[in-house]
């Protein structure tokens, strides 16, 4: 575990010295205020303004960044040849991508918390607060981002950054439509119904992260009200993770079996 | 380490064309000796490298370090490797990678530093220690990839190509430490196409053309003792110059004559006849098999 943690150290600072994610943070922080100062101008309700857009623009800046990370990070020591260096240490090829994985994890994390933070302290300028709703739907993007970052780490662990980045926005938009697909499905019959049946069980349900609006027990899940559950939090969460898991370990193997020439 | 008729063909491209880029390479190397692993350019020099350091798969063979199959964490606990592009992570300083390394080679933590600031000076790059890499040069570059390969203390160094980059300074430098690492019982394992560092340090060597291994053993042995040829240095006496034996050639030197003398050229009897013409012996120099020789020779027939 302790080589772990010095890979995903290592992630963490190569990240915190990267210009490109400052930027990237300095410019989702800068569209999400300027978004809100619109809002507040424009409506009433500037409240529930600065919660819905807040949590739309943490969401779409969390999933962006979560991509950028996960196809760069571990595409890059494949393309600067340091894996030559750490591999032939004694570790496993598995404990890399491991740590690997935590690293970005834990970046992410601070990322969302910066944007999470500047949130807060809008809501608090407006005299209102920073509720569990709110933390209930912080930690969904989260488990939201974890996901995607294990797609997008699988897909490059044999392919382009290109294409690991497309595949994995692929996947994060069919993930957040995989309920209107099965209905979709449903709707349909024959061959189609099978493929999509199949589909959406391939790719994660993201519509989950993102329940605001959706039907959850009996009641419509919004961030304006108790939104979600403690057991409908505890099952995403492990859905999340479990998920993501899986997708790393399918990175593993196939990182297992690569030749680095 | 051993290397047990190790092959490896790439495919590359859509029609998946076959590059056979190592054919049959197998050596042994013992405890405690400098192992030189020559070959030209493309060679498979690199290829074996990785399969012996469990980057690459073999297509066919078998690579052993310790006795033990590659890559385990037991044989890579007890190995240093420097591999032929020296890239680190470039947003760290010297201090924090081989603070890394050290991490990764389950150093504790106070002997970490200990270590690494003895390896820093051991490369001499006292002056740059906090620097981020991405502002090394080359040459800077190749030290800390010789002290990141030291930092676990590895009983077998293997360096790709470890004089590259470096100045003649630092060449005799990395020739040093090589001998101080074997003095310390270490067994050292290096590719290089550089002969004269060869020669200098090698106790055995394995010459590998297209692939495939073409020699391997002590270089005293695999050099033919037999004299080549001699050379003779006369500056004219009043006389002039002896006649020349039978094959023998002669050509302006710095001061006087250089006479070239073939194999079995009876050279007491020429230096005799020169002293007798009143010519002056400059110097006179054996040409033994040199390694250049034999590698020219491989090949030759390669
Ligand atoms: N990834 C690869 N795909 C296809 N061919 C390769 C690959 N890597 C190496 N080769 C080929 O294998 C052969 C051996 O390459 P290698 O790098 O092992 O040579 P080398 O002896 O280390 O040469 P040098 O002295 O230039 O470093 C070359 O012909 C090279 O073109
Ligand atoms: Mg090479």
């Amino acid at each position: 575990m302790r080589r772990v943690l010095a890979i995903a150290r290592n992630t963490f600072r190569e990240a915190v010295r990267n210009k490109i994610l400052y930027s990237l943070l300095f410019f989702a922080v800068l569209l999400i205020l300027s978004a809100l100062a619109l809002g507040s101008l424009s409506l009433h309700e500037d409240v529930r303004m600065t919660r819905d857009v807040g949590l739309f623009g943490i969401d779409a800046f969390g999933v962006l960044i979560a991509i950028f990370v996960g196809v760069n990070l571990l595409y890059k020591e494949l393309d600067l040849k340091t894996v030559y260096t750490i591999l032939p240490k004694p570790l496993h090829r598995w404990e890399f991508v491991l740590g690997k994985w935590l690293g970005m994890l834990m970046t992410l994390a601070v990322q969302l918390a910066v944007m999470g933070l500047v949130l807060g302290l809008t809501l608090v300028a407006q005299d209102a607060s920073f509720d569990l709703a709110m933390a209930k739907a912080l930690w969904l993007l989260y488990l939201n981002v974890i996901v995607v970052t294990s797609i997008a780490v699988f897909f490059s662990a044999f392919s382009s950054p290109f294409l690991s980045g497309f595949f994995a926005l692929g996947c994060f938009i069919v993930g957040r439509a995989v309920p209107d697909l099965r209905a979709l499905g449903k709707a349909s019959g024959g061959v189609a119904r099978i493929l999509f049946e199949a589909g959406c069980t391939v790719v994660p349900n993201l519509h989950l992260f993102y329940p605001s609006g959706a039907i959850v027990g009996a009641q419509v899940a919004s961030i304006h009200r108790d939104f979600v559950g403690a057991d409908y939090m505890i099952w995403t969460t492990l859905y999340g993770l479990g998920y993501s898991l899986v997708v790393l370990i399918l990175a593993m193997l196939i990182f297992r079996k690569r030749d680095f020439v | 380490m051993r290397a047990d008729a190790l092959a490896k063909t790439f495919r590359l491209g859509f029609f998946r064309k076959r590059v056979e880029a190592v054919r049959d390479v197998g050596f042994d190397v013992n405890r405690g000796e400098v192992f030189g692993f020559l070959g030209p350019n493309g060679a498979g020099k690199t290829t074996t490298l990785k399969m012996l350091m469990g980057l690459v798969f073999p297509t066919r063979g078998r690579a052993e370090v310790f006795g033990l199959p590659v890559p385990s964490l037991a044989a890579k606990r007890r190995l240093g490797y420097l591999p032929e592009t020296p890239y680190f992570y470039d947003y760290l300083s010297p201090e924090e990678f081989l603070d890394l390394v050290g991490a990764l080679s389950d150093v504790p933590p106070v002997e970490r530093r200990k270590r690494r600031d003895r390896l820093i000076s051991r490369v001499g790059l006292d002056h740059a220690r906090g620097r981020p890499l991405r502002k090394f040069s080359k040459g800077m570059l190749q030290r800390v990839g010789i002290a990141q390969a030291l930092m676990g203390e590895p009983e077998l160094v293997v360096f790709d190509e470890p004089m590259t980059g470096l100045d003649p300074v630092g060449r005799k430098e990395i020739r040093d430490l090589i001998l101080e690492l074997r003095a310390e019982g270490r067994t050292v394992f290096y590719s290089t196409h550089i002969l004269t560092d060869v020669e200098l340090t090698c106790d055995r060597v394995a010459m590998v053309f297209a692939g495939t291994i073409r020699s391997v053993g002590p270089l005293g042995e695999l050099l033919s003792a037999r004299l080549l040829s001699t050379e003779v240095c006369l500056r004219p006496g009043a006389q002039g110059l002896p006649p020349l034996p039978a094959g023998a050639s002669q050509h302006r030197a710095v001061e006087g004559v250089a006479v070239n003398l073939p194999e079995g050229t009876d050279v007491d009897a020429f230096l005799s006849a020169a002293l007798a013409v009143g010519a002056h012996v400059l110097s006179v120099s054996s040409h033994k098999e040199s390694l250049e020789d034999l590698f020219i020779r491989e090949a030759a027939q390669a």
